[in-house]
């Protein structure tokens, strides 16, 4: 077990690097930081003194080693755009991209299992029909336009919620949560159900047709022939095996729910670490980019790393193959 | 009960009294530091806060501010400024001149991006608490001019919070903080989230707006800012996206207020490139360096027709390097090439190129109003004298270096002119590339007299014969088709109906000069 547990890590490590250095060769591409930063009375001194000031005309794997070295420390650089530490910038962007992200797991994972449990039980009825037809629609367009079509609907033209921001947030202990007051509340709404849509319909044709093997099976016809209540058959017995792989799915799901939240939180002015990083390609603030694309990478190796792990505590077969190695 | 709910929802969108003042725009000012960078969203939010020796008035004109009055020392050995002497800054330090002494150690050293405005300085003296001299290498009859966004920092404030030189390649005090004399000051900032001015109940002078609190929200999406403005969520939007302006104009409750920009956009040429760099013809002999082909390209395109449907009418047309009512324009070359296909092929034959050629054009994506889609229709205008370009837009950050490195045989660019005056394009776009000037000449063109112009332009006192020369560049820059200026570009800002306010030609948005009803 042990054995597993480090070759494990080493791998999700070796990840990260690799993840490092690739972006650290892209970043050239994105274009040259130096014109944004100075204004357009610039002489041609001033660029090279500044490259040379950055580290720009460094080939790409020694600015990643620098990168690397100040990382460990816990230092991650000077924000080109803002001239502000990076580690505290995104410390103060990253509680609204995750208070936003609980919210929209919470409600795919909620709508979901009920509208996918819904739609198998009643898999004939127009009501599931018209459902499965909308969530069609629901994965089709992009997020962007839902955004938009939300915003124009429910702010606009019934002017019920806020079209942009966070509203009012309150900090408790150092974090701030938009979660205590009214205005935070409404602001939550349309993002949350953009960002989760998607999730949403995945996790209910999931469900849904899970549930419909499952109710194919022996033990539920038997159930039936015992004379048991459809609700007893349904949720004691049916629900509870269709639900293990809704729960891995789910939480691979978490970590793209939190890096693809980047065109939600530009539609709604966000104020999360996807909108940070929107704003840092467009300023080729690479201090920026650098470290989300690492905090991004340290994310989805560590949720891939638990959910390993969570296999081998649930199947020995696996415990066994890591021993014969 | 419909009413109550409606009733509700103005009361919750609208939660304080109506002269609390929301405004929104695309970009954060990155910093509140006036001397770190010299950007218009930094320079313009700041404009509200910090205050220089001299301001712009509504109409750009110069006008008094920190400094009562100004004169020319002994025949333009410099500038002696008279300073107010009722000033305080917002921590409640006065205003004096040993504050401009270090404001002008601080703009101008290393770190500071507005250096450059003084380069013709030698020395600053304060001669009292409220005289200062401001010594310069030669005669500059329009320094005042050029200072308008030269901000005042308090020495003390700085020096007590470590804010002596500007926070560019690390954070200071003034990052975060302000501490000018205008009439707002800044009480609180989270960068990329909400900055609130109140007004300064010190301020030096008279109020004209009734503003009580005004918060400045980024809204980086054109759509959402919209529907943030007709949803009364906020009370200003700028930009207004140029395909949004009609339908804003129809929405009851907001209004688009228009005018235009400072900024000229032109087509600028490969002048001393020896081959064409792409197209159909890449490697042949550069025709470019021709002027008869550059005058052909000013008649191929269809500048009216591109200001019709690209900009809806939001534009008017350039004749030069720098719009109508900037100083030093032009009025003797204000007819710009007619749209004339037919004389665009003579001139083409004329060069040489009856069958016309094919070559790379370079273009932005992001960085002017519409910019890809006017690039796409100048393609098609050119096509139609035989001019094949092949277009290559590309974003801003990959834009500059490619210009620098020489990747293009034709290309767009725009120039919003610093000081206002005719002076500054021939400075930057058309002076011999070198260290200092022509640091923006990427097609490296170069013409003795325009060379032997400008320092006399930048030292001429007398404005008549100052103007004569700046006719006379105007004329060759025309002749030559340097630059082929196409149109200048809109300002389209949205407000709510009970709105008044002011816009100035720079895109500054000025709050003293709001007032909500």
């Amino acid at each position: 077990m042990l054995s597993f547990i480090l070759r494990r890590v080493l791998q999700s490590v070796l990840v990260l690097l690799v993840t490092g250095l690739v972006a650290f060769a892209m970043f050239r591409y994105v274009g040259d930081p130096v014109d944004t930063m100075l204004g357009q009375e610039r002489t041609v001194a001033d660029i090279e003194r500044l490259r040379e000031n950055l580290g720009l005309n460094d080939p790409f794997f020694v600015q990643y080693w620098d990168f690397l070295g100040r990382a460990v420390q816990g230092d991650f650089g000077i924000s080109y755009r803002q001239g502000r530490p990076v580690g505290e910038i995104i410390a103060e962007r990253l509680p609204a991209t995750l208070e936003l992200a609980a919210v929209s797991g919470v409600f795919a994972l909620g709508f979901g299992i009920v509208l996918g449990i819904f739609t198998a039980i009643r898999r004939r009825g127009t009501a599931a029909n018209v459902i499965m037809t909308l969530s069609l629609i629901g994965v089709s367009l992009p997020t962007f336009l839902i955004g938009i079509l939300l915003i124009y609907v429910f702010s606009v033209e019934l002017g019920w919620l806020p079209s942009y921001g966070r509203g009012e947030v309150t900090w408790v202990s150092g974090w701030p949560t938009g979660f205590l007051t009214s205005s935070g509340l409404s602001a939550l709404i349309l993002p949350a159900i953009t960002l989760g849509l998607y999730q949403m319909t995945l996790i209910m044709r999931l469900v849904r047709s899970e549930m419909l093997e499952v109710l194919r099976t022996d033990y539920i016809r038997f159930a039936r022939a015992r004379g048991l209540r459809d609700r007893t058959v349904h949720f004691r017995h049916a629900l509870k095996n269709t639900l293990v792989p809704v729960i891995t799915v789910t939480g691979l799901q978490l970590g793209s729910i939190i890096a693809f939240a980047i065109i939600t939180e530009t539609v709604f002015q966000w104020p999360g670490v996807g909108l940070l990083f929107i704003n840092a390609i467009q300023f080729v603030d690479i201090p920026v980019m650098a470290a989300y694309l690492m905090l991004i990478s340290v994310m989805f190796v560590g949720i891939n790393l638990v959910v390993d792990l969570l296999y081998v505590a649930i199947d020995p077969r696996l415990r066994a193959e890591g021993k014969a190695a | 009960m419909r009413l109550t709910l409606c009733a509700a929802a103005a009361l919750l969108a609208l939660p304080a009294s109506a002269e609390e003042f929301r405004w929104a725009s695309t970009t954060d000012p990155q910093t509140m530091d006036p001397h770190a960078v010299s950007s218009t969203p930094v320079l313009g939010f700041l404009n509200n806060v910090y205050e220089g020796l001299v301001r712009r008035g509504k109409d750009m004109s110069i006008e008094p501010a920190l400094a009562t009055a100004w004169e020319p020392i002994d025949d333009g050995a410099g500038w002696r400024f008279t300073l107010r002497e009722d000033v305080t800054f917002h921590d409640g330090a006065d205003f004096t001149a040993e504050d401009v002494v270090f404001s002008y150690e601080r703009a101008s050293s290393e770190q500071s991006d507005v250096s450059s405005w003084f380069a013709p300085v030698s020395e600053v003296v304060a001669v009292d608490d409220y005289t200062v001299d401001i010594m310069t290498t030669s005669p500059q009859p329009l320094f005042p001019d050029s200072i308008a966004n030269w901000m005042m920092m308090d020495s003390g404030w700085a020096a007590e919070n470590g804010a002596e030189r500007p926070a560019r390649d690390e954070e200071n005090a003034a990052t975060l903080q302000a501490n000018g004399t205008a009439a707002f000051r800044l009480e609180e900032r989270q960068p990329g989230l909400s900055t609130v001015l109140v007004p300064f109940e010190g301020w030096w002078g008279e109020p004209e707006h009734n503003v009580t609190r005004a918060e400045f929200t980024p809204i980086q999406n054109s759509a959402t800012a919209v529907a943030a403005l007709l949803s009364g969520e906020v009370d200003m939007i700028n930009p207004v996206p140029v395909q949004d302006a009609a339908r804003l104009d129809e929405a009851d409750g907001v209004e688009v207020i228009r005018g235009i920009e400072a900024r000229v956009i032109m087509l600028g040429f490969a002048h001393d490139h020896d081959t064409l760099t792409g197209g159909a013809d890449q490697g042949a002999d550069n025709p470019f360096s021709d002027p008869l082909v550059r005058r052909a390209v000013a008649h191929a395109v269809n500048v009216p027709a591109i200001l019709q449907t690209i900009m809806r009418g939001s534009a008017e047309p350039a004749s030069q390097l720098v719009g109508h009512g900037m100083s030093g324009y032009s009025e003797a070359n204000s007819e710009r090439p007619e749209y004339d296909p037919e004389r665009a092929r003579e001139l083409l034959a004329e060069a040489g190129y009856p069958d016309g050629f094919g070559f790379g054009f370079s273009c932005t994506n992001d960085r002017y109003l519409n910019d890809e889609s006017v690039c796409q229709a100048v393609v098609s205008m050119l096509a139609q004298v035989g001019l094949e370009a092949q277009l290559n837009a590309m974003p801003v950050q990959n834009y500059w270096p490619e210009l620098r490195a020489g990747n293009f045989d034709m290309y767009l660019l725009g120039w919003s002119p610093g000081t206002f005056d005719a002076e500054h394009p021939l400075r930057f776009l058309v002076h011999t590339a070198g260290e200092r000037l022509g640091t923006w000449n990427f097609g490296g063109y170069s013409n003795d007299r325009i060379d032997e112009l400008l320092p006399q332009i930048q030292s001429e006192l007398d404005p008549e014969a100052r103007q004569a020369m700046l006719d006379e560049t105007a004329r060759i820059i025309q002749e030559d088709a340097v630059y082929v200026p196409l149109y200048i570009q809109p300002l389209l800002w949205g407000v709510q109906e009970n709105v008044s306010l002011t816009q100035r030609p720079d895109d500054f948005f000025i709050l003293r000069w709001v007032t909500v009803e």
